[in-house]
């Protein structure tokens, strides 16, 4: 398999940092169980991040930085979260620039640009307050217009890194509740405001990711210049929506990060531990659980992978696709790691035992993932609006529709293929009814029947492959045929049933991306990703969510996706699609040297 | 269709019918120079909403019409003075004037029994 360039820096990264099992190492488990159990702010491993000059990253390069593609940088998000999601998650508050990379005027993103690469400055987002959470538009902080800027009242909470940022985005109402051109937003300069106009809140006591500074801010009677109002007073709302397709889709980074500790750490123990007389691994159960959630792993890949380069193909259809990776990845993979911890036994819920105690804390820390920038209630309730779009303009394609899609599709899940630039102008409130993934559901079974023959190829694999695609048709058609029959209602009072057609949506969503990923890639990501074998587990997992199935499709198959999960395991390679080269495991290293003295 | 009815007063109807469909309230209730949000129309719905207006135009409208211009009298008079909108005022539904005057009840309460009328009608 040959080096993807957009990976190079997420490696890079990754062997700077060490092996996070080495307790020598920048943001080792060591280090990073000491700050949670005294909810203290990692501090140095932020000023070590500050200093490799990953901030760079976060800005695009037309504003000074080197940022590309969110490909490159949903990789480099992982990397940090796998070794501690507190400090991921304080760093990449930065992605929150992008509401200025997205609105601002040149002088605003110069500023902010020096702020953040030369001045190693850190930013919050202040939307949700107190009494309003995610109701916006009723929020009580107010800008009052007057000569020169706008006078700023009131509080926002819960706020991470509200404290300790110089920067904030700040939504304010200029207008009146309830309006949904009422709101602007605001990038506050702290340095530049008098000090006695605003405070900070003291930090929140949490359940996971303890060290964070889970704050908030006020204001009373605070004087903004003109200068720090981001597009028009009004446009608050849209500014924030569009903000919000970006960083709910890259939150599937943190998700991702935990993810592969979560089951790192439970491979450590399950293939040492003995239990009648053979290690937990060789016992079948468990080493289903284990192969399972690397499944998930990796089909969560196909659907966050795909959606990063998607931004740069596809932006207007963000709506859409945004909702499904913040919904999707989010939770199957906090479900992954609930999966996994009865094969770590009671050690999962140990603060000092087995790699530093690190189980608990993933769990832990990731539990706010699919709950933070929109929860799972919020993104679901955001495709239910959009059904009967989706439905419609599937069921309006024609063959022109469907080369453009073919089209688009390959730029999108080519892994190859250079992505065009992203352009955030280009993102829509509501994507009119477009989505890909599915909607290009035919083309990629088209492709599959293209395959038959191929001696690339095997065919049984591909037999099966095709029956439970056409599966996936099948229950998309469904899908579709039951929003054209049901009525439907605006509001927040959408009926509990449309919430569980929306994950079935999801899933699908899914089953689509792993499908077009592999006939993209097949020739591109080594022999493991070209057999298949763990697509059609992958697609059979998805489906048994959904409908009836047989509980396995082949033995041979999960024998031989186990196989490399340890292999990808021994040799510190990224539980992957694209399985980059961690930094090399110090223990497991001298666990060879020791073999090879024993030889 | 009743030439007398103006393009915005179609649009307006169809608005009335589509916001008495989709939040359940009565026609009767709905005033046009009232804010759509006093309905209990959010923001977001207000977005979803232009979708289906642009599906009887054909034509692409500004994701924010209904924050920009938030009273069924504004956004109808944005949309007769703006846009080509004989598709709403040709709609059956909204083009039958009864439906402001309240003379005669729901014409077609298709909506409910049979899911979204019409759906896949458009080729």
């Amino acid at each position: 398999m040959e080096q993807l360039e957009q990976y190079r820096i997420a490696e890079n990264l990754e062997q700077d940092l060490g092996d996070p099992s080495h307790p020598e190492s920048v943001m080792s488990f060591k280090t990073v169980m000491e700050l949670d159990e005294q909810e203290a702010f990692p501090e140095q491993e932020l000023t070590w991040l500050y200093n490799w000059h990953l901030q760079d990253y976060y800005v695009p390069a037309n504003c000074g930085g080197k940022f590309t593609n969110f490909e490159e940088f949903l990789a480099i998000v992982r990397v940090l979260s796998r070794r501690d999601q507190t400090t991921g998650i304080a760093f990449t508050t930065l992605f929150w620039s992008f509401l200025c990379w997205m609105a601002g005027t040149d002088a605003q993103k110069q500023k902010l640009s020096k702020f953040i690469i030369e001045e190693q400055g850190a930013l919050c987002l202040g939307y949700s307050e107190r009494e309003h959470g995610s109701d916006l538009v009723n929020g009580g902080l107010t800008a009052t217009k007057v000569s020169g800027g706008y006078i700023l009242n009131g509080e926002k909470w819960p706020i991470n890194r509200a404290t300790r940022s110089g920067l904030s985005f700040v939504l304010a109402r200029t207008g009146e509740e309830g309006e949904a051109k009422g709101l602007s937003l605001f990038m506050v300069d702290k340095r530049e405001l008098d000090s006695s106009n605003y405070y900070n809140l003291p930090k929140i006591l949490t359940h996971g990711i303890r060290g964070s500074d889970m704050s908030g801010i006020g204001f009373s009677d605070c004087f903004v210049p003109d200068s720090m109002l981001l597009w028009k007073e009004g446009d608050g709302l849209e500014l924030g929506l569009k903000g919000f397709q970006i960083t709910r889709t890259f939150c599937a980074a943190f998700s991702q990060g935990a993810a592969d500790t979560a089951l790192k750490t439970t491979l450590n123990f399950a293939l040492k531990r003995i239990v009648y007389n053979k290690t937990v691994w060789e016992l079948p159960q468990p080493r289903k659980v284990l192969t399972d959630a690397f499944l998930d792993i990796l089909i969560c890949d196909c659907e966050t992978i795909g959606a990063a380069r998607g931004f740069s193909v596809v932006p207007e259809q963000f709506s859409v696709w945004a909702a499904v990776v913040k919904y999707f990845v989010t939770r199957q993979l906090e479900q992954m790691v609930n999966d996994v911890y009865v094969v770590l036994g009671s050690r999962f819920y140990m603060r000092d035992e087995h790699d530093y105690g690190i189980f608990q804390k993933v769990l832990r820390d990731n539990s706010i993932i699919s709950m933070f920038d929109g929860s799972t209630v919020v993104n679901l309730h955001a495709l239910i609006l959009q059904f009967r779009q989706l439905t419609k303009t599937r069921q309006r394609r024609k063959p022109k529709t469907m080369s453009a899609i073919a089209s688009r599709l390959e730029t999108t899940f080519s892994l190859q293929k250079p992505a065009p630039n992203f352009e955030p102008t280009k993102l829509e409130l509501f994507g009119r009814g477009a989505d890909d993934s599915l909607q290009g559901l035919e083309i990629a079974l088209t492709q599959l029947e293209e395959l038959k023959g191929n001696p690339e190829v095997d065919s049984e694999m591909l037999e099966k492959l095709i029956a439970l695609s056409n599966l996936v048709l099948e229950e998309l058609n469904a899908h579709d045929e039951a929003i054209a029959q049901s009525k439907f209602e605006f509001g927040h009072e959408q009926s509990p049933e449309l919430f569980e057609i929306a994950k079935k949506y999801c899933a699908l969503h899914a089953a689509a991306s792993c499908l077009h990923m592999w006939i993209y890639n097949r020739q591109l990501l080594g022999d493991f990703f070209a057999q298949g074998e763990w697509l059609v587990l992958s697609i059979h997992r998805l489906l048994r969510t959904i409908r009836p199935m047989p509980y396995s499709i082949s033995e041979t198959y999960s024998e031989n996706v186990a196989n490399e999960l340890v292999r990808l395991h021994k040799s510190d390679k990224l539980f992957s699609i694209v399985p980059i080269q961690l930094a090399q495991s110090i223990i497991k290293q001298e666990d060879k040297i020791n073999e090879l003295i024993r030889i | 269709m009743n030439s007398s009815v103006s393009n915005q007063t179609a649009i307006a109807n169809w608005l009335i019918q589509q916001l008495s469909e989709k939040l359940s309230l009565d026609k009767s209730s709905i005033s046009v120079s009232e804010p759509l949000t006093r309905y209990g129309l959010d923001s977001i719905d207000a977005v979803t909403m232009v979708g289906d207006i642009e599906d009887i135009l054909d034509v692409e409208l500004p994701s924010t019409l209904f924050w920009d211009y938030p009273t069924i009298e504004k956004s109808s008079q944005f949309l007769a003075d703006n846009y080509d909108v004989s598709a709403i005022a040709f709609d059956s539904d909204a083009a039958t004037p009864e439906v402001v005057e309240e003379k005669v009840p729901e014409p077609v309460a298709a909506g409910k029994s049979k899911g979204w009328g019409g759906l896949f009608g458009r080729s």
